[in-house]
This record gives C-alpha cells, structure tokens and sequence, in this order.
C-alpha cells in the first residue's frame, strides 16, 4: 500500500524565482536608499544646523553693531529700521534688544510669512537651535543685549527637499527593482524555466529527444547539460527497454528454428483472421501440414539434420505463401498456413498444389544425403466448412490425417 | 461716534504719508530747560562717544563759546572709555581760538566770531557742535536741532572731511536728512 507518488500533487502557493529576487533586490535597494537617504540627511542637518548657529550668531553682531550708535543716541525709530535693513534680507523671525535689565527696548517682528515659510519653519524648530545672543558694549559698560530667533529656514527647506528626494529616490528603486527583477528573469529564470519545460515535456509526453538549450550563466549551462546528458542516458535506457520488449515478444510468438510464427501466435492469428473475414464478409482457408518423413530422418541421421530439413520446408512454404498469407510451425514436423481472406477453393488448391510441386524436390542434408520433403495437406475453409475456430481446426486436422492415411494406403 | 470712525478712517491715508520711511535720530525733550539741557547732555556725549582723535585723549576738553542756552548739564557727560570731560570756556581774546580744545560747543554767537571760530579748527583734530544753527550753514560738524518735543542733530560731511577728527559712519545714518 504505497502513497500514489506519480498524482500530480496540488502545488502549494509558492513564489516563483523571479518573485523572490525582485523581493531581495526591493529589500536591498530600499535599505540601501533608506541607509543612504538617513545618512544625508542627519549630516545635512547637523551641518546646515552648525551653520545656520553661525549664521545666526553673525547677524546678532551685525545688528548689534548697527544698532549701538542709535542705543547710544537713545534713537528707538533708528534702532528699528537698523535691525530692519539687517534682519529683512535674512532668514530671521524675531529680534529682540533689551536693556541689561530686560526691559525691552526694541522688538522687531517679520511680516507677514506666508505658507510655505511657516511650514517649513516649524519643521526646522523641531531641530533649531536656540536664539542667537549677544551683548551690545560701549567701552566696559554693557549697554543693551540683542536676540535674534529663526534663522533656520533653510534646515526646514533641506529637511522637505529631503523627503521630496527620499520619495523620488523610492520611486526610483522600483523602477530599478523592476528592471533589474526583468534582467534577472531573462539571465536566470528563463534558461531554468526551459529546462523545466523540457523534463515536463519529457516527462508527460516521451519526447525524448527535446534538449535543454545552452544558458548564459555558468551553474545553469551546466545544469542544462547535466540534464541532456542525463535525458541521453534516458533515451538510450528506453530504446534498450523497448528493443528488449520487442526481442521478448519475438520470442514469444516466434519459432526460433525456422523464424515462423509459433502455435501462441498461431492462436492468436486465426481469431483475428476470423473476425476480419467477418468484417470484409470474405471467406478463407487453413492448411494443416505434416511432414512425411520426419521421423525417420530424426532417427537416422541425427537430429541436425532433423533441423535443417524443418529449415527448408519452412523456407519452401515461405516461397510458396501470396502476400497476406502467413505461415506457422505449430511444432514438431507440424505446420499451418493461413490464406488471407478472399481466397477461393480453386485458389486454395492451386496453393496447395504449388506447396506440393515445391516439396517434390528432394533436400540436401548437412552430410549430404538427399531425402524427401514431402508433405501431407488437410485443408478447411471458413465459413463453409465451419465458423467456429475449433471446429475448423479439428476439420483440418482431420482432413490431414485423412491425407496421411490415403497416402500410407496408397503406398502400402 | 459714528462719524468720528468715518472721519478718522478717511484721515489714515495722510498719516501714512506723513510718517517718513527714514527717520533721523530723535530725542525726545521735556519743555523745561533743565530737561532740555539734560537731552543736550546726553546728545553731545553719544556725540564724543563716535568721534575718533588722532590720538587717544585721556582727558578731553570740551571748550564753551557764545551764549549757550542748553549747556548747563554738559558736565554730567560720562564717556564710556573712561576718558575725564574738562569743561573750560572761551572768553575775552581767545574767543575765537581753540588751540587747548578736543571739542568746542557753540551757543548763540554773532556770525563774524563764529566764522573765525571755524576757520580755526579747519585742519585740526576739534570737534565742532552749534547749539543754535538750525539751518546747519556756518561750517561745524554738528549742528543741533531743537523741535518743540525732540532734539535732533545734522552732520556736515564737509565739515567731517575738512576736520582732522574721525565720525563714526554708522552717526551718518542718524542724522537728520540721513545719508
């Protein structure tokens, strides 16, 4: 009680290879971006962060600078368009100047931010750093103190071109993954996919003479050729198989003496003969055969020359066959002949009488005795004699030994 | 009420063009003339505070000449760099020399003295400042300018370029007129 092994089983829901390489090459190309895309962009940010620091801390000095003579003339008008002419063309929210103290003496405000600005300045607050400070002095003493906030528009424009970047970068690696899933599809998968073909080709129709075609790759090449080699090796396998079958079923039906067919094939024959003629609804004839001095031959010159006797009478039938007839030796000294269908009595009987003729000649033995072939014919026609198979033969045998007698008689 | 809000809306327009868009230093001053010399003060120290000698003073003198007005509190002038205000003025025949002066403060003076005044700092490392020369045409440095409500000044560059002392350029700015 074996599993049936040779059921084709369902195939479960496996990937094939193509999919799984266009998944490593998706998880590799994504962490590579995202590697890459991390590194950049924390180094940009730490980098345009220090300078955004510096940035803020030069215009701190800058507007202290200005605004010192207008602190020192107690100009707060003067002191704003001051911070103003510095502060507007920079990135900066607010600037705040305040006396030592901390009462406020200037404030300056941007106007008016728009989107896009505010946007991208609450994502740089997230990384800022704090407001820039710096102490106005006029000799030792410290007259006011400045503050500049913001400054970090640019860390939240690099931060958004960023991730427009990461995005277009993602993008991209599916495009990439995609194309390079398609080339590895044509150098890989496809060569394996065609050897496939050819073992399912093999496999399911017995073409054995299918070959797997060369591959580009190394491994595969060689896969593929293992493959031929061992489909060869298979294909000569199988014709060994079917030339021993055929040389077993020649064995099987065939007189290994005289190469006549055998009484298995004899009774295999007369069926199909039978149903043939039924079919053509023709009718036609057996002889049966018996060799006269057989016997004698046997016992007086060995049973070499037994055999070669039975060679020449076989040979001798053969010549005497029309085509579509077909001889058997059914064994011993006994032979048989089935006329094809469409053969009539005087037809019949002209075979037999050329058999006759044929036999009349005496055969050369292997010592070089001459003896004589002669045979005793029994004939039965289908369907006139009988339409049944056994009946017919017992008609034959009977007609022969009918003959055998007439002639012993005759002799005697 | 109503009217009022109309009235005021319809006056908006002329404010914003009254307000100029570049403001010179403003001092606001009180009505008394103490105040008045106290912002004074103030004023002409900022004043010595952005002017450069050719050499460092360690004691600067300050020279009064005329009828100053506004000088009373010029002695509460404290420098950041340390440096020690000497006030002297000029009467009788040196009225019109400034040999011995870092800077000299000219009240109300006939044009003729004031002339020579000027004349004699031409070339030399003196600061000049006119208490009463509105229109800022005799020739000094520094001319104040005395409104009902705030003091201002106005700088002669030719003046700045013909003196031997050096202004710092961000006072420009602060000047009325600006540059």
């Amino acid at each position: 009680m074996s599993a049936p092994v040779d059921k084709p089983l369902p195939t479960p829901c496996l990937p094939t290879l193509g999919q799984v390489l266009a998944r490593a090459h998706m998880r590799l190309i994504l962490f590579a971006v995202l590697m890459a895309g991390v590194t950049l962009t924390v180094t940009g940010v730490l980098v345009i962060r220090g300078y955004a620091d510096r940035n803020l801390a030069l215009i701190a000095q800058t507007v202290a600078y200005t605004v010192e003579p207008a602190l020192i003339f107690d100009d707060m008008e003067a002191a704003r368009s001051g911070i103003a002419a510095v502060a507007a063309s920079e990135s900066v929210h607010r600037v705040d100047v305040r006396t030592p103290d901390g009462r406020a003496l200037v404030s300056w405000r941007r106007p008016g931010d728009d989107i896009m600005t505010m946007i991208e300045g609450s994502i740089a607050n997230l990384v800022a750093s704090a407001p820039a400070t710096v102490d106005v002095r006029r000799g030792d003493r410290l007259i006011a103190r400045v503050s500049v906030h913001g400054g970090a528009e640019g860390l939240g424009r690099f931060i958004l071109s960023g991730l427009a970047t990461a995005i277009a970068c993602l993008v991209l690696t599916l495009i990439a993954t995609w194309t390079l899933a398609r080339r590895l599809q044509r150098d890989v998968t496809d060569p394996l996919s065609r050897i496939a073909d050819v073992a399912h080709e093999v496999r399911a129709n017995r073409q054995f003479d299918r070959r797997a075609p060369h591959a580009h790759i190394r491994e595969v090449d060689q896969l593929g050729r293992d493959f031929n080699a061992l489909l060869e090796e298979l294909n000569d396998w199988h014709s060994g198989v079917l030339s021993h079958n055929r040389m077993l079923e020649r064995q099987a039906t065939r007189d290994a003496l005289t190469g006549l067919g055998n009484r298995a094939m004899f009774e295999r024959a007369l069926p199909a003969t039978i149903a043939q003629a039924d079919a053509l609804n023709l009718p036609f004839a057996i002889l049966y055969l018996d060799v006269n001095r057989f016997k004698p031959v046997n016992d007086t010159y060995g049973h070499d020359a037994g055999d070669a006797m039975l060679i020449v009478i076989a040979a001798r039938l053969r010549a005497g066959l029309r085509s579509g007839d077909q001889a058997f030796r059914l064994g011993g000294d006994e032979f048989a002949l089935i006329l094809a269908p469409g053969v009539g009595q005087e037809e019949m009987e002209a075979v037999q009488a050329r058999i006759a003729d044929g036999m009349r000649q005496p055969i050369m033995l292997p010592g070089g005795e001459s003896v004589d072939g002669s045979l005793s014919i029994g004939s039965a026609r289908y369907p006139q004699d009988s339409a049944d198979a056994r009946d017919l033969l017992r008609h034959a045998d009977a007609a022969m030994y009918a003959a055998k007698g007439r002639r012993a008689g005759g002799k005697e | 009420m109503r009217s009022l809000f109309f009235t005021l809306l319809l006056l908006l327009p002329t404010v914003a063009l009254a307000v100029p868009s570049v403001q010179p230093a403003m001092l606001p001053i009180g009505t008394d003339a103490d105040a008045r010399a106290a912002s004074t003060a103030r004023m002409v120290g900022a004043m010595l505070e952005y002017t450069r000698w050719p050499t460092p003073r360690p004691v600067l003198r300050l020279c009064l000449a005329g009828t100053a007005r506004y000088a009373g509190r010029l002695a509460d002038i404290s420098l950041s760099n340390g440096a020690q205000l000497q006030l002297s003025s000029l009467t009788g025949a040196g009225a019109t020399r400034s040999e011995g002066c870092d800077a000299l403060y000219i009240g109300q003076i006939d044009s003729a003295p004031m002339q020579g005044l000027v004349a004699g700092t031409r070339g030399q490392p003196v600061l000049t400042i006119a208490e009463d020369d509105p229109d800022c045409g005799s020739g000094v440095i520094f001319c104040l300018l005395y409104a009902p409500q705030t003091l201002s000044f106005q700088l002669n560059i030719d003046a700045v370029s013909r003196s031997a002392v050096r202004i710092d350029p961000r006072v420009l700015r602060l000047s009325k007129g600006g540059y």
